[in-house]
């Protein structure tokens, strides 16, 4: 595993560098918890790396409040994420996919954009940005810019909708509707060990409610059973002013059901289709379950 | 004034003595040695399990700049290894078992030597392999490894133990309950956290070798190489690095050894193989497979009668020292909790699978699974509880089983009534019915530990010496392995002779240097290292005592020795123990203050039925674990470890927390999640991955009630701790999810997939 390896100082630099890169063979590493482990599989000849963990830029490797906003800078690292005050209070189920991915010593390192860019099926920062909605800020070798829903970004099998030339500026979320304590937001994530675990299934929702428990947004994805991370339209629609605290039996399994039939996984060494999708079934109607529980 | 005084550091929680160098990253291991003039070793293994080996072309690789040597089987002149000498080092003509080394190559860098392997072409038959023991007894399968000796009828049978106490037939008759299963128990790894390596230096000159080798065995590995390689023994010199984890899987010799050395030998350089994490889960041992079928029963008072056990290990294609797990294995079955009769065969079988070795527990938890799950069925049909048929069956003080196990000391009773009481073992019972359900189990376990007589000698030996400014140094010839042997060591002979820890060394790395011992295994170490010690401190202080009462010109000779000063109890006079030693050095008659001990436990070797006294003492715990199973997913939340063990006495009580914690950690893997995946017998998840190795954050609650039953046998009253935390472990928590789940646990491990199916089964 040899490549070369190119250190901008900031994101003007690395505009510049991705333009002369633009005919030559080059891969973005910012934590490089994925790259590396990419490389040492499928060594490339001639490859340059550009660094990007050098980048000195406020707004690229942290997280800001702006008009209704919260902006979160593709390059922050997981361990901001998950003790933010913005995300722990508005969006707790980006802070818990946060909490849980990895180690701590990974999180040190590891970066949002990484998790996003890499578009593992199981990425569970990407799991809980769906069920946020959140839009995509994209800058190209030549400093333009364009967003895009992480809705629409995922392609296929670890294909995103970022071109050569291009890079993951920021992550925008917009603020709740209501006030956090109508809010009804997790992420469950499913595995053998505590940590250093790569999601067998997850499942993000991020609910709001009005003063009776009225449904009046809903955000669900799940993730490691289907080739991409997926949002589950049906699921939220079938929510929407729906008052959660009165769902029946049947409604519950209705609901999971409108998750589950997204959902296309296969054997693997860590599980097979048959306990994705059982797991998938049951932690879809937990949340509903829970939900009644505790209020 | 000196006054006589309890023990001073014995029993407190002295830090390890080797932690500070681990910790800031100075320790030296195997992966560090960087010797001038180094070449980098590395290893082609086959591509096919089981195979012909039509042709090896090696003309590429040699081409490559910086390759200086590549052997292949024509290549050398050496005998086979193992214990039954039925493993070639490099293979010849056909490989069995995906491990196989079919060449090796020595280079000026690790990229050269791996990129020459790459060019290194075989052209292979491939053959249909067998990877079920059960199908390779069968008539029809192929012989797999053709060195054995044909000393069994079976062409595949590798070894075969049996063994048998009481009259099993009218044991029978007694028994109103009856109950027999099939267990099978999975291939784990020891998963060190330094990967498997060695560095091996010829000097072409003198004809000798030195070997840096993490071996937990040094005397029995140089005599093992020494066989391997045709040499005289005296001339391989092992000197052990700091050892990154042992857990037994260092106590065979491995083919990457002698191939080292061969290529050292070739090329009269050092040279130095160093596995991958790949190469580590591929080619290091693992625990033995095995199929336990087991029948047992009980009479109306719930004694249990007899136990008629039959096994199949899995060999895989050639012999290690895991192949005599049934030593430990029949101990439990004959001897842990009273019964009556019992009849036992265990039969290791050659597959085309890899090999396993020894690890930690050694047979002890495959066997105390299938026992202590048999113990809960048999509970349920009688309809008496389970703690109470274990209190009923426990073993005692003074018994002598119908193995000839001798317990002088014995805390099983206590063990088991101290984790009762403490987890509320009668009050727990199960009544959820919603999602999550919880559940408790019981568990206990008899391991040796005094060593265990299974070689010639048993025995440790010990120089000791005290230097004229009153520094100790202890040449031991036990090893540490991370365990903390060489803390333990210290603060005896802090204790014995009054000099502070700081100023007490341990040499125990060198076989040039430190005199004879067996080795790191069988939980031996503190008790058969500790006894030569203090044999050693014995003679010494004789010595020192002389002088000291002619110094002070008296006869009494009842010295107490403290704060680095000897004197009589209330004496006013007090002598620095360095000037006794200066004394005892420089005045006529000259002598130098220094001991030699060798320490061999009271205990025998077993006859050929397996009956004796095998170890000097014997360890025994019991574990209640309180589990909450999640129906919706399978996965099992360890809620609670109760876990009390008879220790004999506690020498540290943080070092003997360590072995606790990994030692339970490392159960509750075998338990609920490690398991190397093998299809047609290639390892399908060699890397952490995919191996759901357990990490701190799942170690759960561990409550943990140390005996102290005071062994007349041990240092200070100690017995042997390392294995026993592990062993009783994963049969508690299978009883813990029965319990909570009412389901049947035939297999391990019980991954959240395993336990989701026998839940939707049961519906
Ligand atoms: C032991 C281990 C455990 C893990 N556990 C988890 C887990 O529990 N959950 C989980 O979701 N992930 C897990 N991961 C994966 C990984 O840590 C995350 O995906 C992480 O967020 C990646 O961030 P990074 O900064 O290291 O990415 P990198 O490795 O630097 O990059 C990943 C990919 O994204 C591209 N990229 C990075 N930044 C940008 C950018 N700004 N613009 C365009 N492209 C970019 C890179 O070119 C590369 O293709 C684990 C990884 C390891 C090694």
């Amino acid at each position: 595993m040899n490549f070369n390896i190119e250190i901008p100082a900031s994101k003007n630099e690395l505009i510049e560098l991705l333009s002369e890169y633009k005919n030559k063979k080059y891969r973005i590493g910012a934590g490089c918890t994925d790259l590396i482990m990419e490389l040492r599989k499928k060594p490339e000849d001639d490859l340059t790396v550009i660094n990007i963990s050098q980048i000195n830029d406020e707004d690229f490797n942290n997280i800001k409040l702006s008009n209704n906003k919260i902006v979160i800078g593709a390059n922050t690292n997981v361990v901001k994420i998950c003790t933010n005050n913005e995300v722990v209070t508005n969006f707790p189920t980006l802070k818990e996919a946060a909490q849980n991915l990895a180690s701590n010593q990974i999180r040190q390192v590891a970066t949002i954009g990484g998790n996003i860019c890499t578009a593992s099926p199981s990425g569970d920062l990407i799991c809980a940005l769906m069920a946020l909605k959140a839009n995509l800020e994209i800058i190209d070798f030549a400093g333009n810019k364009r967003s895009v829903s992480i809705l629409e970004f995922y392609k296929g099998v670890r294909i995103t909708d970022l071109k050569k030339s291009e890079f993951l500026s920021s992550i925008e979320i917009d603020l709740n509707k209501v006030n956090p304590k109508n809010m009804y937001s997790g992420f469950i994530k499913i595995g053998t060990r505590k940590s250093m675990e790569c999601s067998v299934v997850s499942l993000a929702y991020h609910i709001q409610l009005n003063e009776n428990y009225k449904v009046i947004s809903a955000g669900l994805a799940f993730g490691a059973s289907a080739p991409t991370v997926i949002f589950a339209y049906d699921a939220c629609d079938f929510l929407i002013n729906k008052n959660i605290t009165e769902l029946k039996n049947n409604e519950i399994d209705e609901f999971a059901n409108h998750i589950l039939k997204y959902a296309s996984p296969i054997d693997d060494l860590r599980a097979t289709a048959w306990y994705r999708k059982q797991v998938l079934f049951n932690i879809s109607k937990s949340i509903l379950e829970e939900f009644s529980k505790t209020n | 004034m000196l006054k006589k005084r309890k023990l001073n550091i014995i029993g407190t929680p002295v830090p390890k003595h080797d932690g500070k160098i681990r910790v800031s990253g100075q320790a030296v291991y195997g992966h560090d040695i960087n010797l001038t003039g180094m070449l980098y070793g590395a290893i082609l293994r086959t591509e096919h399990p089981s195979a012909i080996i039509e042709k090896i072309d090696i003309s590429e690789a040699l081409k490559l700049e910086g390759v200086e040597c590549i052997i292949t089987a024509d290549d050398i002149d050496v005998n086979n290894i193992s214990y039954k000498r039925d493993h070639p080092i490099l293979k010849k003509g056909e490989v069995n078992c995906i491990r196989d080394e079919i060449a090796a190559v020595a280079a000026t860098s690790k990229e050269v030597a791996q990129n020459a392997i790459k060019l290194i072409r075989v052209e292979y038959k491939i053959r249909k392999g067998i990877y079920d023991p059960i199908e390779a007894l069968e008539e029809s399968s192929p012989q797999i490894n053709k060195f054995i000796s044909g000393k069994y009828k079976n062409k595949n049978t590798a070894e075969v133990f049996k063994y048998s106490h009481g009259n099993i037939e009218e044991e029978k008759k007694k028994s109103i309950v009856n109950v027999s299963r099939r267990f099978t128990l999975p291939r784990v790894t020891h998963a060190c956290m330094g990967t498997s390596n060695i560095t091996a230096h010829f000097d072409k000159l003198s004809g000798k070798l030195v070997l840096y080798s993490s071996t937990q065995v040094p005397f029995l590995y140089q005599r093992d190489m020494a066989h391997a390689l045709k040499m005289n023994p005296s001339d391989i010199r092992i000197i052990q690095p700091v050892i990154g984890g042992g857990f037994g899987s260092k106590l065979d010799m491995y083919p990457f050894e002698p191939i080292c050395a061969l290529l050292s030998i070739k090329t009269g350089k050092p040279v130095q193989i160093i596995y991958s994490r790949q190469e580590e889960f591929i080619a290091s041992p693992t625990r033995q497979p095995m199929i336990i079928d087991i029948a047992c029963g009980a009479d109306k008072d719930g004694n249990f009668t007899y136990r008629d056990i039959k096994i199949i290990k899995d060999n895989g294609a050639y012999t290690s020292w895991g192949a005599t797990t049934p030593f430990v294995i029949m101990q439990a079955f004959s001897s842990l909790y009273q019964v009556k009769a019992c009849k036992f065969e265990a039969t290791a079988v050659y597959t085309n699978n890899v090999f396993a070795g020894s690890f930690r527990g050694y047979g002890n938890p495959q066997a105390t699974f299938a026992l202590e799950r048999i113990i809960d069925l048999l509970a349920d049909k009688l309809k008496i509880s389970k703690a109470e048929i274990r209190l009923k069956n426990a073993n005692y003080k003074n018994e002598i089983t119908g193995q000839g196990l001798h317990y002088e000391t014995c805390g099983h009773i206590e063990c088991l009534e101290k984790v009762i009481s403490e987890s509320n073992f009668y009050n727990k019972k199960n009544t959820e019915n919603g999602r999550f359900r919880k559940g408790i189990g019981l568990a206990s376990m008899l391991h040796v530990g005094g060593g265990a007589k299974i070689y010639r000698s048993d025995g440790c030996g010990t120089t000791l010496k005290i230097d004229p400014y009153g520094y100790c140094t202890i040449i031991t010839g036990s090893n540490e392995i991370g365990q903390g042997s060489e803390t333990v060591l210290a603060m005896i002979a802090s204790e014995e002779l009054g000099i502070e820890l700081s100023k007490i060394k341990v040499i125990n790395t060198d076989t040039d240097i430190k005199p004879w011992d067996v080795g790191v295994h069988a939980s031996r170490t503190s008790f058969v290292a500790g006894n030569s010690l203090l044999g050693a401190i014995n003679i010494l202080k004789d010595k020192l005592n002389n002088k000291a009462k002619q110094l002070l010109n008296t006869e009494n000779s009842d010295f107490i020795y403290q704060n680095g000063m000897i004197a009589i109890e209330n004496a006013n006079e007090a002598l620095a123990l360095d000037k006794v030693v200066r004394e005892m050095h420089f005045s006529e008659p000259s002598e130098l203050a220094i001991a030699s001990y060798f320490y061999e436990p009271l205990s025998q070797f077993q006859n050929k039925e397996f009956k004796g006294n095998v170890s000097g003492t014997y360890a025994f715990a019991s574990q209640a674990i309180e589990v909450k199973v999640d129906t919706y997913t399978g996965n099992i939340e360890i809620t609670n470890v109760h876990t009390a063990q008879d220790v004999g006495k506690v020498l540290n009580p943080l070092l003997l927390d360590g072995q606790i914690h990994g030692g339970i950690l490392q159960g509750i893997g075998y338990a609920i999640s490690e398991e190397m995946i093998y299809e047609e017998g290639k390892l399908l998840n060699p890397n952490f991955h995919n191996y759901k190795l357990l990490t701190a954050s799942d170690v759960p609650n561990i409550h943990f009630y140390p005996i102290e039953t005071n062994d007349k046998q041990g240092p200070y009253g100690a017995k042997g701790v390392g294995e026993a935390p592990l062993i009783p472990t994963a049969a508690a928590i299978a009883n813990a999810v029965c319990d909570a789940l009412d389901i049947e646990v035939l297999e391990l491990p019980l991954t959240p997939e395993r336990v989701l199916k026998a839940i939707n089964f049961k519906k």
